[in-house]
């Protein structure tokens, strides 16, 4: 141990005489650890908005989506193959608790006096509050009699309430919808963003109004439904599916007109567009790392190269092959861990950028951190063994007469 | 200070070294066969390509000959791996270079405790041996200075400290005055001279006979073979101890 501390000292003295040299070397492992630690930051963040989004939707929930109709050329939003019957059926599967059809125009631009926005604009029931976890911040959401008596009331989102009444309260205001004009009755309480989508930018509707007034059909989008546990959600898919199929008298070579999937599934699905970009980012990581790798094993040949002479000296004072080999390990050593060390600071810092400027959550773990670390101590020990190495085996009188 | 005192310190037989580059082969030792006893201080005389180099490297246990037999303080060398060579350099072998070779941008103290660390003397322990080889060679109050704040003079007594540091069974030194002025060559064979009157056994390279005579035994070696093996005066009056520092 006492040589251990002492090549330590050697190795950290021959690094301060050539500071600057040390200091650029160690630049590849810093940019690489610290892209590292960046982006495994960013990407556990997005894996924790994905828990979040999908605890806050609500766990155990099935999405059906009906599939477009063409008729002739003419295609329009409603022309979809999931009728009020199928919605009633689907009801009387044991194993579903509620069901909340839903049909949605993404993107509308609405009207407050001279205010408007374009926001996305959602024909619900009763149902959607409970299967989709929405809460009224203030006033109250959109009920069965709205539903059953075609109300024009509304219910807005905080975001959307902020661009059409800016510092107002919403409710017992107006906004119009084309011709038609809707008295807000309730505010939705925050719910985040899901994936790309702001869930705060939406006004909701009763659901007939939007398909049979606006549209001009029957026919539904979604149907969201709850089930008891989650060891229900396959068998309901695929009695949905069986159902579905029955409805719709398909023969049986012909595909579903309709799909029925997990909602935890299409959140993840959701997701994943963006890990591309991460997985990119995770690789210019590797290959810095690589570069830095392979500077510190030239700084590293140069620097044994330039001490044959002392190597000789150490060797002929006692050093036996294998002290040399570690007193060269440890400097390479030192050279990567420092790097790591003041990587894992800078990726804390672009951590914090990236959280700050790009809005992106990110989550720092303490084992993401010593997992960067110890890969520059890899990347010290495997580019400076080659180095280390040939100090080691240099032949003692040759390495005394080097000039 | 104390020395290894037994009898037979070197025992070369029948010693030769072959260097091959490519398709020449050269033979720089051709059966060379001589003893150091303890307390013997040798100078070992040629001109150049005679071989004494590759000689003191053998002795040294920095090379291994090609055959024959070396024997230090009657341990076979001839057949030991790097590491265990590197050990018995560390800790029976003291070198004196010409060209000083102290390590670069480190003091006097560092350079002269080096075989020490290398031979895993406990921290403790080091200090106070590294002080006392230092003041042996007069240099107490250098302790901190760097090589290049030193004189030739200075850097070759602290290169003969380190090599004492030790307490070897043998110091061996290859032209230790090549590079000093005459003065300053005068101190550092004056310092080696007492080394050897305390009890120290030296071998010595050297081409000058004037710096020769200062050891008690000169052998003479050419084309690799010893040529001459004889006493000098030195051997019989002792000269009074040298005034050093």
């Amino acid at each position: 141990m006492t040589t251990l501390l002492e090549h330590s000292r050697i190795a950290l003295s021959s690094l301060r005489a050539n500071w600057f040299r040390a200091a650029l070397t160690a630049l590849g492992v810093v940019i690489g650890v610290a892209s590292l630690v960046a982006v495994t930051a960013v990407s556990a963040g997005a894996q924790k908005e994905v828990a979040d989004s999908i605890r806050r939707l609500g766990g155990n929930i099935v999405n059906v989506d009906g599939e477009f109709i063409t008729i002739g050329t003419r295609q329009s939003a409603s022309d979809r193959t999931i009728t009020p019957e199928d919605v009633a059926a689907i009801s009387q599967l044991p194993t579903v608790t509620a069901v909340s059809p839903h049909q949605s125009i993404e993107s509308i631009t609405v009207a407050a006096g001279r205010n408007q926005a374009n926001t996305w604009l959602e024909g619900v029931t009763s149902a959607y509050s409970d299967v989709q976890n929405q809460q009224a911040a203030r006033g109250r959401l959109i009920t069965d009699a709205d539903v059953s008596f075609g109300r024009s009331v509304m219910v807005v989102g905080l975001d959307a309430q902020d661009r059409l009444f800016p510092g107002q309260s919403a409710i017992g205001k107006t906004v119009r919808v084309g011709s038609r004009e809707f008295e807000v009755v309730g505010v939705q309480a925050r719910r985040g963003s899901l994936a790309d989508e702001n869930l705060d930018n939406r006004i909701f509707i009763p659901l007939p109004i939007l398909t049979r007034v606006m549209l001009g059909g029957s026919n539904i989008v979604h149907v969201d439904l709850r089930v008891e546990s989650e060891g229900d959600i396959e068998p309901t898919i695929g009695a949905i599916e069986d159902l579905l199929r029955e409805q719709h008298k398909l023969p049986e070579s012909y595909p579903d007109d309709f799909s029925a999937e997990d909602q935890a599934t299409i959140v993840k699905e959701a997701q994943r567009a963006t890990s591309t970009f991460r997985v990119l980012t995770f690789s210019l990581g590797g290959i810095a790392l690589l570069v830095g790798g392979i500077g510190i094993m030239n700084m590293m040949l140069v620097s044994v190269h330039e001490r044959f002479r002392e190597i000789g000296i150490r060797k002929s004072v006692g050093a036996t092959p294998w002290k040399v080999q570690m007193q060269f390990l440890i400097e390479a050593l030192f050279l990567s861990v420092l790097g790591g060390a003041a990587g894992v600071l800078a990726g804390l810092g672009a951590t914090r950028l990236i959280s700050t400027f790009a809005g992106w959550e990110t989550l720092v773990s303490g084992l993401s951190l010593v997992l960067a670390f110890s890969v520059s101590f890899a990347v010290g020990i495997f580019f400076g063994y080659y180095p280390a190495r040939r100090a080691a085996r240099l032949d003692p009188i040759a390495a005394l007469r080097y000039e | 200070m104390s020395y290894d005192a037994g009898p037979g310190v070197i025992e070369l037989a029948d010693v030769t070294k072959v260097f091959r580059s490519g398709e020449v082969s050269v033979e720089a030792l051709r059966g060379v066969s001589f003893a150091v006893e303890a307390k013997e201080f040798v100078a070992i005389m040629g001109p150049s390509g005679s071989g004494k180099t590759t000689l003191l490297g053998i002795l040294g246990c920095l090379d291994r000959p090609t055959s024959g037999s070396y024997r230090l303080v009657g341990q076979e060398m001839s057949t030991l791996d790097e590491t265990k060579r590197a050990r018995i350099r560390g800790q029976r072998i003291g070198f004196v270079f010409q060209a000083y070779n102290l390590i670069p941008r480190t003091t006097a103290y560092k350079n002269v405790e080096l075989p020490l660390v290398y031979a895993g003397v406990p921290g403790g322990e080091r200090r106070g041996r590294v002080l006392q080889a230092l003041a042996s060679v007069g240099l107490a109050e250098r302790v901190g200075h760097l090589p290049n704040q030193l004189s030739g003079g200075e850097q070759q007594r602290v290169g003969i400290a380190r090599a004492l540091v030790v307490e070897p069974s043998v110091i061996l030194a290859d032209e230790p005055t090549g590079n000093l002025d005459s003065a300053s060559a005068e101190e550092v064979l004056s310092i080696l001279g007492r080394l050897n009157e305390e009890g120290a056994t030296i071998v010595m390279v050297t081409h000058s006979s004037e710096v020769a005579e200062h050891a008690s035994r000169i052998v003479r070696f050419a084309d690799g073979l010893v040529v001459a093996d004889e006493r000098t005066q030195r051997s019989i009056v002792a000269e009074p101890l040298g005034a050093v520092g």
